[in-house]
C-alpha cells in the first residue's frame, strides 16, 4: 500500500508515520522513490505503537519492546536488486535505500563490472 | 560554507564543537504598539546530514496572536505561503513532500502551540522561513508590555507523559485529544541550540519616558523607536519581556483607512478617565498554586505576597486562601471577616503550604468558586504551566466568578492566563522569575475588587464588545472598523468620545489585522471542553469551528482551522525520497531546573505518567509520577551579562505591608505610639518611591494616611510627625 493508503488505513496522519520511522520504531517503507510500498505489517507496527502509547507508554519506552518486532518484519519484507555480471557473478542490493546511496553503490558495480568483464559491457540489472 | 561559519555555525559551549543544527538561527523583527505587534520571524534552517531532512520547530504563540503568512527562500526560490482549510493544507503539504519537493506548513494546535515544519531540505540546504505573526501587548495606563516567546515552558497535563533521552527531555500528549502536535525537545544547556535575537521599532503614540527589559540586555537607539538585542546573539531558553513606560496617561487612538471610505482602529483608554473607584466590601478567595515548579523563591514571595494583600482587608471584606497542586487545600471551609484574627490565621495557614505536584489549575479555581458562592473574585498566583488550557478555561466561564491572575514565569503562558482573566471579567499580569513577584502582586491586587467602571458599551463598530468592567491600572483596549470621525464609549453614568485620526494604509492594515488575530484567539479558546462527546457539544464545535473559518477568510489569518502551507518546485526534485524527521529542541526556561521535569540530563532513558503526582523531588523513574518543573534561583551568569540576578524574596516594605491593621494604621500599644508606627511607615514606603497614587504599595499608603487623617489629640510631636508623613504621601504625587 501506499503511505497515503496507510494513513487512511491507521489515521496516523503521514507526518506521525515519519516521525516514527526516523526514531527507528517502524521500518521504512520497501523501495525507495515513486513506488514505495508499505505492508500489512507497517500497519500492525502501527496499531501496536498506538495501544502502547493507550497503556501509558512513551515512545522512547516502546522503542526496545518493538526491535524484535522491526527485525523479523525487515528480513522477511526486504525487496533486492539483482545485478547479473555474468554467468558466475550476482549481485544483491537493498532495493530500499536512499537515492545517493543507490547511486554510491551502483558506481562500485559499474567499476566492478568493468574489472571483470571482458565484453565491456555494463551490469544488467534483473 | 565560507559565508554561515560564523554566522549560521552554532558551536557547544563545553568543547567548542561544531554543531549539526536543523535550525540554526531564530530572528525577531517587526514593529510593535500598545495595541500590539506586527512581527516578522526568520527562522534559518540548514541540513548538515546526508539525506533530505523534515525539521519541526514547535512554539507557543504570545497573546492574543494569529498567523498571517510566511516566505520560504532560498537558492534560487522564493514562494510564498497560500492560507488554506486545514485538510487541504495537510494534504498539499504531503503532496509537496511525496513529489520531492521543499513543502512547508504552519499549524495551529491546541494551547496556542504552532508547528512549523519544512520538508525535504536537502543535504547542504539552506533554506528561510520568515514567518509573519500579529501579536497582542498588555496595555498598562502608564505604558505596555510586551512579551516573545523563545521557548516553551514544559507543562503539565494529567495525561502527559515525559522522559528523558540522550539527556534531552521529552513530553508526549495524546494524540486523542491535542492531535498530532510535536512538541521540542528541551536541553538542560541551551547555549549550543540556535541563536535567537530581536530588532524591533517601536511606535509610541506617546512621549517614552522609559523602555527596559527584564529579560534581556537590550540596546536602545533612535530615541527610542528602535530596541535590539545588545549582545550579539542569545540562548532559546527564555521569553523578551520588553517594558514601554510614557512620561504620561492619555486616551491614544491610532487608525488607518481600509477601504470603502472606512477606518480601522485600535484605542486605548486609561482606567484614570473613567473616575474614581468606589470602595465596597470584598469577597476574595486568595487561590495559591503550590505545584512544584513554583518551588524556590516564586513561591515564598507569593506566600508573603498574600499576607501583604491581607493588610489590605478590612472586618467588612471576607476572604480565603485555597492552595492547589493535584489536591486542595482550603485555610477554612468558608469565608473568614478580614480582621486581625483570622488574618493570622491566614498566615498560620500560609507558613505550611510548600511547592509539590502538578498543576491542576481548574479543581483550585472551582474549589474557591464554591466558597465565593459565585460572587467575588478569585486572586491567582501561578506559573500557568498547564496543557489543555480551553478545558480549563471553559470551566472559568461556567464557574462565575472573575479570576484576576498574576502568572510567574520566564517562558510564557501569557496567553492563556490573558484568557483566563478576561474570560471571566478579570485582568492579569506576567512577570519573570527575576523581578519581584511579590510587588507585583501587591500591585495587581490593588486593582482588583471594585472597579471604577461597569456597563462598558461601544458601538458595533466596535469587535469584540469591550469589557464589562475597569479596573484600576488597567485600560481598556477597543478595536473597530467604522466610517465614523470618533469612537464613543458608555459606561453607566458617563461616557467619552474619542477623535479617530486618519492615519496611513499600512497603519489601517495592520489595526485590522490585530482585530482579527484578537478575535481567533477568542474564538479557538472556546472548543467545547476536551471530554466533551454529546451531540450539543458537538453542534458547539462546528459551530466554533465555522466561525473560525469565517474569521481566517476574512482577516487573512491562520487558525485551528486553516494553515498556511507553501510548495516549492526545485530542479531535480525526487518524488518518493523519505526525509528523515529533526525536531528541533529548545532549552529549558531559565531558572528552573531541569530535573525537577525530566530527571537527570545524561541519565538514562526514563518515563513516567505525570499524574497523580506526590510530594517526591527526585529525578523520575518508570512508573514514577512527580514530573513538574522546579523554579529554582540560578546562579548562571544571562547570555550578554547585565542582567540582575534573581530577587530576594522578602524585604522591609513587604513585612511593613504585612502588618496593617484592619482599621489601616500600624500595631502599638497606645494611639500615640500607633501613630508614630503608622507614620514612620508611610515615610518608609514614600522614601522607596509609593505615594498614595503610584507604586505597588499605593492602597497600602492611601490606606495608612487615611487612618493618620483620623486621628485627633495627639501630643505635638506626634502630630508634626503624622503632617509630615501626610505632606510626604501626597508631595510626591505626579
Amino acid at each position: 500500500m501506499t503511505l497515503s493508503e496507510l494513513v487512511e488505513a491507521s489515521g496516523v496522519p503521514a507526518r506521525t508515520i515519519r516521525f516514527y520511522i526516523s526514531r527507528g520504531l517502524m521500518s521504512g517503507p520497501l523501495k525507495a522513490g515513486r513506488g514505495a510500498e508499505y505492508t500489512p505489517a507497517h500497519l500492525e507496527r502501527l496499531e501496536r505503537i498506538k495501544s502502547l502509547q493507550a497503556e501509558g507508554r512513551t515512545l522512547s519506552e516502546m522503542a526496545p519492546l518493538l526491535e524484535p518486532a522491526a527485525a523479523a518484519t525487515e528480513t522477511a519484507s526486504v525487496a533486492w536488486r539483482h545485478y547479473a555480471l555474468g554467468d558466475d557473478v550476482v549481485i544483491q542490493v537493498r532495493a530500499d535505500l536512499s537515492p545517493w546511496r543507490t547511486r554510491q553503490i551502483r558506481a562500485a558495480i559499474d567499476e566492478f563490472a568493468r574489472r571483470i568483464q571482458t565484453s565491456g559491457q555494463g551490469p544488467e540489472e534483473e | 560554507m565560507s559565508t554561515t561559519a560564523s554566522f549560521f555555525a552554532p558551536r557547544i559551549g563545553a568543547t567548542g564543537e561544531p554543531v549539526k543544527l536543523a535550525m540554526q538561527r531564530l530572528w525577531l523583527g517587526g514593529r510593535v504598539a500598545p495595541v500590539g505587534a506586527r512581527l516578522t520571524v526568520q527562522h534559518v534552517f540548514r541540513s548538515e546530514e546526508k539525506q533530505p531532512i523534515e525539521v519541526i520547530y514547535a512554539f507557543p504563540l504570545p497573546r492574543e496572536a494569529a498567523l498571517r503568512a510566511f516566505r520560504i527562500t532560498g537558492a534560487g526560490f522564493e514562494v510564498d505561503s497560500e492560507l488554506r482549510p486545514m485538510e487541504e493544507a495537510v494534504r498539499r503539504y504531503e503532496e509537496g513532500i511525496a513529489q520531492g519537493s521543499l513543502a512547508a506548513m504552519a499549524r495551529n494546535y491546541g494551547d496556542g502551540l504552532v508547528n512549523l515544519t519544512v520538508g525535504n531540505v536537502r543535504p547542504g540546504e539552506t533554506v528561510t522561513v520568515y514567518l509573519d505573526i500579529m501579536a497582542g501587548a498588555e496595555p498598562r495606563d502608564d505604558g505596555f508590555r510586551f512579551r516573545f516567546p523563545f521557548t516553551l515552558a514544559p507543562s503539565y497535563h494529567s495525561l502527559m507523559r515525559a522522559a528523558t533521552v540522550d539527556g534531552e527531555g521529552e513530553l508526549e500528549l495524546p494524540s486523542d485529544r491535542f492531535g498530532d502536535v510535536i512538541l521540542p525537545r528541551w536541553r538542560a544547556d541551551a547555549s549550543g541550540l540556535h541563536e535567537v535575537g530581536f530588532d524591533l521599532s517601536l511606535l509610541n503614540p506617546a512621549p517614552v519616558d522609559e523602555i527596559g527589559s527584564p529579560s534581556h540586555s537590550i540596546r536602545v537607539k533612535d530615541g527610542g523607536a528602535r530596541v535590539m538585542l545588545a549582545p550579539a546573539r542569545d540562548v532559546p531558553d527564555r521569553d523578551l519581556v520588553l517594558d514601554v513606560k510614557f512620561k504620561d496617561t492619555r486616551p491614544q487612538v491610532i487608525a488607518g483607512p481600509v477601504g470603502d471610505g472606512k477606518r480601522a482602529f485600535a484605542a486605548i483608554v486609561p482606567s484614570t478617565s473613567f473616575g474614581e473607584r468606589k470602595t465596597a466590601p470584598r469577597r476574595i478567595a486568595f487561590l495559591l498554586d503550590r505545584s512544584g515548579s513554583m518551588d524556590g523563591a516564586p513561591i515564598q514571595q507569593a506566600r508573603q505576597a498574600i499576607l501583604a494583600c491581607l493588610a489590605l482587608l478590612t472586618p467588612e471584606d471576607y476572604f480565603t486562601v485555597v492552595a492547589f497542586d493535584d489536591a486542595v487545600e482550603l485555610m477554612e471551609d468558608r469565608l473568614a471577616a478580614g480582621d486581625r484574627g483570622h488574618r493570622d490565621k491566614a498566615a498560620k495557614f500560609l507558613r505550611k503550604v510548600d511547592a509539590r505536584g502538578g498543576t491542576e489549575l481548574a479543581r483550585g479555581f472551582l474549589a474557591a468558586a464554591r466558597m465565593l458562592e459565585g460572587g467575588g473574585d478569585v486572586f491567582l498566583l501561578t506559573d500557568g504551566q498547564v496543557f489543555g488550557t480551553e478545558d480549563i478555561l471553559a470551566k472559568a466561564r461556567s464557574a462565575g466568578v472573575r479570576i484576576s491572575c498574576l502568572g510567574i514565569g520566564a517562558a510564557s503562558q501569557d496567553r492563556f492566563l490573558t484568557l483566563l482573566g478576561r474570560e471571566t471579567g478579570g485582568i492579569s499580569r506576567f512577570v519573570t522569575p527575576r523581578e519581584r513577584v511579590d510587588l507585583a502582586a501587591v500591585d495587581l491586587f490593588a486593582s482588583v475588587g471594585s472597579p471604577v467602571a461597569s456597563g462598558l458599551k461601544a458601538g458595533q463598530d466596535v469587535q469584540p464588545a469591550p469589557v464589562q468592567q475597569v479596573f484600576p491600572g488597567t485600560p481598556v483596549l477597543v478595536f473597530g472598523v467604522t466610517g465614523c470621525d470618533s469612537v464613543d464609549i458608555e459606561w453607566d453614568g458617563g461616557r467619552t468620545s474619542l477623535p479617530i485620526p486618519d492615519g496611513d494604509a499600512e497603519t489601517g492594515a495592520t489595526v485590522r489585522l490585530l482585530q482579527g488575530a484578537r478575535l481567533i484567539t477568542d474564538w479557538e479558546s472556546r472548543y467545547p471542553a476536551e471530554a466533551a462527546t454529546g451531540a450539543l457539544e458537538a453542534r458547539k464545535r462546528n459551530r466554533v469551528a465555522a466561525r473560525l473559518v469565517e474569521l481566517s477568510s476574512t482577516y487573512g489569518l491562520a487558525s485551528s482551522e486553516m494553515a498556511l502551507v507553501a510548495v516549492v518546485k526545485r530542479a531535480g526534485d525526487r518524488p518518493g525520497e523519505l526525509p528523515e524527521t529533526r525536531v528541533v529542541p529548545v532549552g529549558v526556561p531559565q531558572d528552573m531546573a531541569f530535573g525537577s521535569v525530566f530527571g537527570a540530563p545524561g541519565a538514562p532513558v526514563q518515563a513516567a505518567l505525570a499524574a497523580p503526582l506526590g510530594r517526591r523531588r527526585t529525578p523520575p523513574s518508570t512508573g514514577g509520577r512527580p514530573l513538574m518543573p522546579t523554579v529554582v534561583p540560578s546562579a548562571a551568569k544571562a547570555p550578554g551579562g547585565g542582567l540582575p540576578a534573581p530577587p530576594k524574596p522578602i524585604d522591609g516594605l513587604m513585612d511593613l505591608a504585612a502588618q496593617l491593621e484592619p482599621d489601616g494604621g500600624m500595631p502599638g500599644r497606645d494611639d500615640s505610639a500607633r501613630a508614630k508606627a503608622t507614620a514612620e511607615a508611610v515615610l518608609k514606603f514614600v522614601e522607596a518611591g509609593h505615594t498614595v497614587t503610584s507604586g505597588a504599595f499605593r492602597t497600602h499608603v492611601g490606606r495608612l494616611v487615611a487612618f493618620l487623617k483620623a486621628l485627633t489629640g495627639l501630643r505635638a510631636k506626634d502630630q508634626e510627625l503624622v503632617d509630615r508623613a501626610i505632606h510626604a504621601a501626597a508631595g510626591l504625587q505626579p
